[in-house]
């Protein structure tokens, strides 16, 4: 393959207006929900969200019965669904005895279940495959304001909240203590994540959209001890895999959902074996370190640790 | 003329505090008054209060009854200078944070959402981590440090925060004798320095060495005052000797 080849593979998807908005959608969507991401995997929500994305089809159904096959509508009642369902969750968890996870697991599925029989009074004939795995090819200008607006309105309000985030995830009796207002916070987030997958429905699907909110912040999580990395390299690696997915799902001719997860999960896999810190494979590397670390320690303990905070001068 | 200034107010005054789980009292009206730059223990049986009180006064717990006051003016929560210190277990190590981020968390009450990190705040955020012995690790991942180094970066992170009453819910918890050691001593330079230390306690022994002052517990205040006095043997008696009153 000479570099020839490889321009012309690379340029050729370009040549379509349909391509062209189809990676446009997918690096806006790569990039903003492998941000949010971040924010999902430390607050322990991947479940949740999964959830979440499960409970978007009954309102799909509904809107396909009321207006149509319209992409405005269709995400409209995505959201309006995964929204009762997150913060009907959250409603229950608080004034009864279940917990949140038991709540919105109840939820989402008699959602689901209630989609999938709504779907079949739906007066155009809606193909389910669609929803379910997504089809990015299919965007359109309608999709694609949608990913700007989501991604605009997602990367505002994290970036905005990013210090009352930090507390709120890191431990929420000290985030309460010094006066934030935790389920607020964590109401906010909730219907972040559920636009996220909305803006990520045309592209992946219901079932797969979960894909793009978890892997890149995940591998990102393997990779690094800072925030504000994990933060950035979440949505870079969300946004570069969305893209390779897409080229590699227009040359051998799959499915674009299923290729971009597999992409991500490729680099997930890596990270796991690899992952210089917290790769498995590494860990003949790390015993020498942790040898360093008890020697260290060690010699601590005969003076260092003992010797302490003096009066300020 | 005296102004209100001129009276001396106690840091912490609490008066007729009762707070209920589910509309069961926990702690039942206490009154306790603490000035500055006290280490002060919290005793008491399994089911006593301590928690429920340093949960209270952090603005965790809505009181019943009862008012606390700090600096003579009503608790509310988000006062930078006070700093509660979760226990060990509620703590997510894993968290991509390192030592120095986790003192900088310190900083955000004076920065509010948008103000940059300045010159100011990195110095006090230097300044603590050089107090606490923290400056050769402050790069770590908060995990890879040792039980008692963890327990002084939170230390760090509320000196950070220039907080006046610090609230440390079982800090001895797990922790071995050299860690222990450590950490007692950082809290009594921390006392030294004018600051007043809660610290809900488990263990009765060594108690005199650790804190001056002690607050007895057992549902409601069964004593305070100087360490000694407060664990004689008949307040004991009185606080493990019979079963906690409940309501």
């Amino acid at each position: 393959m000479n570099l020839h080849t490889i321009t012309n593979a690379l340029s050729e998807p370009f040549g379509y207006a349909f391509m062209q908005r189809a990676f446009l959608s997918c690096a806006l969507i790569g990039f903003t929900n492998g941000f949010l991401g971040t924010f999902v995997i430390l607050r322990r929500q991947a479940l949740l969200a999964d959830a979440l994305s499960h409970s978007l089809l009954p309102g799909v159904a509904v809107a396909a019965i009321f207006v149509g096959l319209s992409p405005g509508g269709l995400l409209l009642g995505g959201l309006v669904a995964a929204m009762m369902v997150a913060l009907g969750g959250q409603l229950i968890a608080r004034n009864s005895r279940l917990k949140d996870e038991t709540a919105v697991a109840s939820l989402y599925i008699i959602a689901f279940a209630l989609g999938i029989v709504l779907i079949r009074f739906s007066k155009v004939r809606v193909d389910l495959t669609h929803f379910l795995f997504g089809n990015i090819l299919g965007v359109g200008d309608g999709d694609l304001w949608i990913a700007y607006g989501a991604a605009f309105i997602t990367l505002t309000t994290l970036t905005l909240l990013q210090r009352q985030l930090i507390i709120t995830l890191f431990d929420g009796a000290v985030a309460r203590a010094s006066g934030i207002r935790v389920s607020l916070i964590e109401t906010l987030l909730m219907c972040l994540i559920v636009l996220g997958l909305v803006a990520s429905l045309q592209a992946v699907g219901v079932l797969l959209s979960i894909g793009l909110l978890i892997l890149p912040a995940a591998t990102a999580y393997l990779l690094t001890d800072s925030f504000p990395k994990m933060l950035w390299s979440g949505a870079l690696i969300g946004m570069i895999c969305s893209v390779a997915g897409l080229f590699l799902s227009y040359h051998a001719n799959i499915s674009s959902g299923p290729c971009i997860i597999l992409v991500l999960a490729l680099l997930l896999g890596t990270a796991y074996l690899f992952s210089p810190r917290y790769g498995i494979l590494m860990s003949s590397r790390r015993r020498g370190h942790l040898h360093d670390e008890s020697l260290e320690r060690w010699e601590g303990h005969q003076g260092h640790d003992h010797h302490l905070p003096g009066p300020r001068e | 003329m005296k102004t209100l200034e001129a009276i001396p107010q106690p840091i912490l005054g609490i008066s007729d505090l009762t707070v209920s789980y589910n509309r069961v009292p926990a702690i039942h009206h206490l009154t306790i008054t603490l000035d500055s730059g006290h280490c002060v223990g919290v005793f008491g049986p399994n089911g006593a209060g301590k928690s429920t009180l340093i949960k209270a006064i952090a603005g965790l717990l809505e009181p019943e009854t009862g008012s606390i006051l700090i600096k003579g003016r009503p608790q509310r929560r988000g006062a930078a200078f006070i700093a509660y210190m979760p226990q060990r277990d509620a703590v997510d190590w894993d968290f991509p944070v390192t030592v120095r981020g986790l003192v900088e968390m310190g900083r955000y009450p004076h920065l509010g959402l948008f103000a940059p990190f300045s010159g100011r705040d990195r110095e006090a955020v230097d300044e603590a981590l050089e107090l606490f012995q923290l400056g050769p690790v402050s790069h770590r991942q908060i995990k890879a440090l040792s039980g008692g180094q963890q327990q002084r970066a939170f230390l760090a992170r509320a000196w950070a925060q220039e907080a006046d009453i610090y609230l440390l819910d079982e800090p001895f918890a797990g922790l071995d004798r050299t860690s222990g050691d450590a950490l007692a001593k950082a809290l009594h330079a921390l006392r030294d320095r004018g600051k007043l230390l809660l610290v809900s306690h488990h263990s009765l022994t060594e108690a005199e060495a650790l804190f001056d002052t002690a607050i007895l517990l057992n549902g409601e205040l069964v004593a305070q005052g100087p360490t000694r006095d407060v664990l004689s043997s008949v307040n004991l008696q009185c606080a493990y000797g019979t079963a906690v009153y409940s309501g």
